[in-house]
């Protein structure tokens, strides 16, 4: 059972082959392999994390311009609002003053006529009682 | 050794400890049922990260992802005993001890290796041979106190007697238990293991070894990674070197 021999140093040596065989075509390859891996990992996740960080402030960008626009169009519409009041305001003082002028216009005909009716009234008021006057009297004045 | 139970109508079933299929190197002896089940072990490592490693793709897939699940798991045994910062040229050593011993243990628990004839001995895992086991765990010694050598050149000697020189004698005989003791548990694990499991199949053939075996299976995981964190242990000792104790556990 417990008998040496050749066999120990000729193992030994085979087994420093072995590492040396394990060494080129496994152990190194596999280590790089994973050690490429773990780079391309981390890569990846850096350029992952700055894709995100910048489609963050991508989207806070675009907050901030929606944020402007809708204030820009909220003012817009607030002004256009403005406007349209400021135009109703006036077209209805113009009519109301239109409105006022004709029928001053129409009182003063009015007050025209009837002061024209008045004279022509006293006119005939005036012959009537002369007519009136002659014929009691007779005879002209 | 329990040649006297062996039944000849079960092949499956025979115990032979202390018989090795012997090769000749020149003046050489060595164990040959030994090299040939490691090579197929290293085999199957080898294929197995080829497989995974030809087309690396960024997502895996298939024996990728299957490879990758066991380098992270190396990874993480040589990351927690020997820190961030000193893991990384350890990491193939450690690795390497582990993926081994695991295969080799599987391969000893799983694989029929009976059914394979040699002429002497029988197939088995690599590391249910003393010699693997006490080859690996003199290359854990040669390591770690390669590490320390390499942080602190001579100065390493300095932790033999930082806290005490009283400890001195205790210091130096660590440097021989360690090696004895990662050695043996391995060795002993899995031969038990195979024991236990050759003495139920040949006296109840079956199912009732199953739950052994898959205690088997259990056991021969955890002595690969008990010796590969041990490992990681002592170069970390090493490395840091201030006479800190790591509980050994078998």
């Amino acid at each position: 059972m417990f008998d040496f021999d050749a066999t120990l140093p000729l193992m030994a040596l085979q087994f420093l082959v072995l590492v040396a065989i394990l060494n080129a075509v496994f152990f190194k390859p596999m280590m790089k392999a994973l050690d490429e891996r773990n780079d391309y990992i981390r890569r990846n996740q850096v350029e992952a994390e700055e894709r995100l960080s910048k489609a963050e402030n991508l989207a806070k960008q675009y907050q901030a311009e929606l944020a402007e626009t809708r204030r820009q169009s909220q003012s817009v519409v607030a002004a256009a609002q403005a406007e349209a009041q400021k135009i109703v305001a006036a077209q209805i003082a113009e009519a109301q003053e239109q409105s006022r002028l004709q029928r001053e216009q129409a009182q003063q005909e009015l007050d025209q006529q009837k002061q024209e009716a008045m004279t022509t009234l006293e006119r005939e008021v005036d012959s009537l009682s002369r007519q009136i006057l002659s014929k009691l009297l007779g005879a002209p004045v | 050794m329990l040649s006297f139970l062996s039944i000849p109508s079960l092949p499956l079933a025979s115990l032979e400890v202390g018989q090795h299929f012997y090769w000749q190197l020149g003046g050489l002896k060595v164990h040959g049922q030994v090299f040939i089940v490691s090579w197929i072990v290293i085999a199957i490592l080898v294929v197995a990260s080829l497989l995974a490693t030809r087309n690396i793709q960024r997502i895996p897939q298939g024996i990728q992802n299957f490879m990758e699940y066991a380098f992270e798991f190396v990874r993480d045994i040589a990351r927690n005993q020997l820190g961030e910062k000193e893991y990384r040229p350890w990491l193939p050593f450690i690795g390497t001890l582990f993926l081994f011993i695991f295969v080799s243990n599987w391969s000893g628990a799983l694989v029929p290796w009976k059914l394979l004839k040699l002429p002497e001995g029988e197939l088995a895992a690599p590391t249910n041979d003393i010699n693997t086991t006490v080859a690996l765990a003199l290359l854990v010694s040669l390591a770690y106190f390669y590490a320390g050598f390499r942080k602190k050149g001579l100065g390493y000697f300095a932790k033999y007697i930082q806290p005490t020189p009283v400890l001195l004698p205790i210091a130096i005989l660590e440097d021989f238990t360690k090696p004895l003791s990662l050695s043996f548990r391995l060795f002993g694990n899995i031969l038990a293991d195979e024991l236990v499991v050759a003495v139920l199949v040949l006296l109840v053939p079956l199912f009732v070894p199953l739950p052994v075996m898959l205690l088997g299976l259990f056991t021969s995981a955890i002595q690969a990674l008990v010796f590969s964190t041990l490992a990681g242990a002592y170069i970390h000792e090493a490395l840091e070197g201030h006479g800190e104790e790591h509980e050994e556990h078998a």
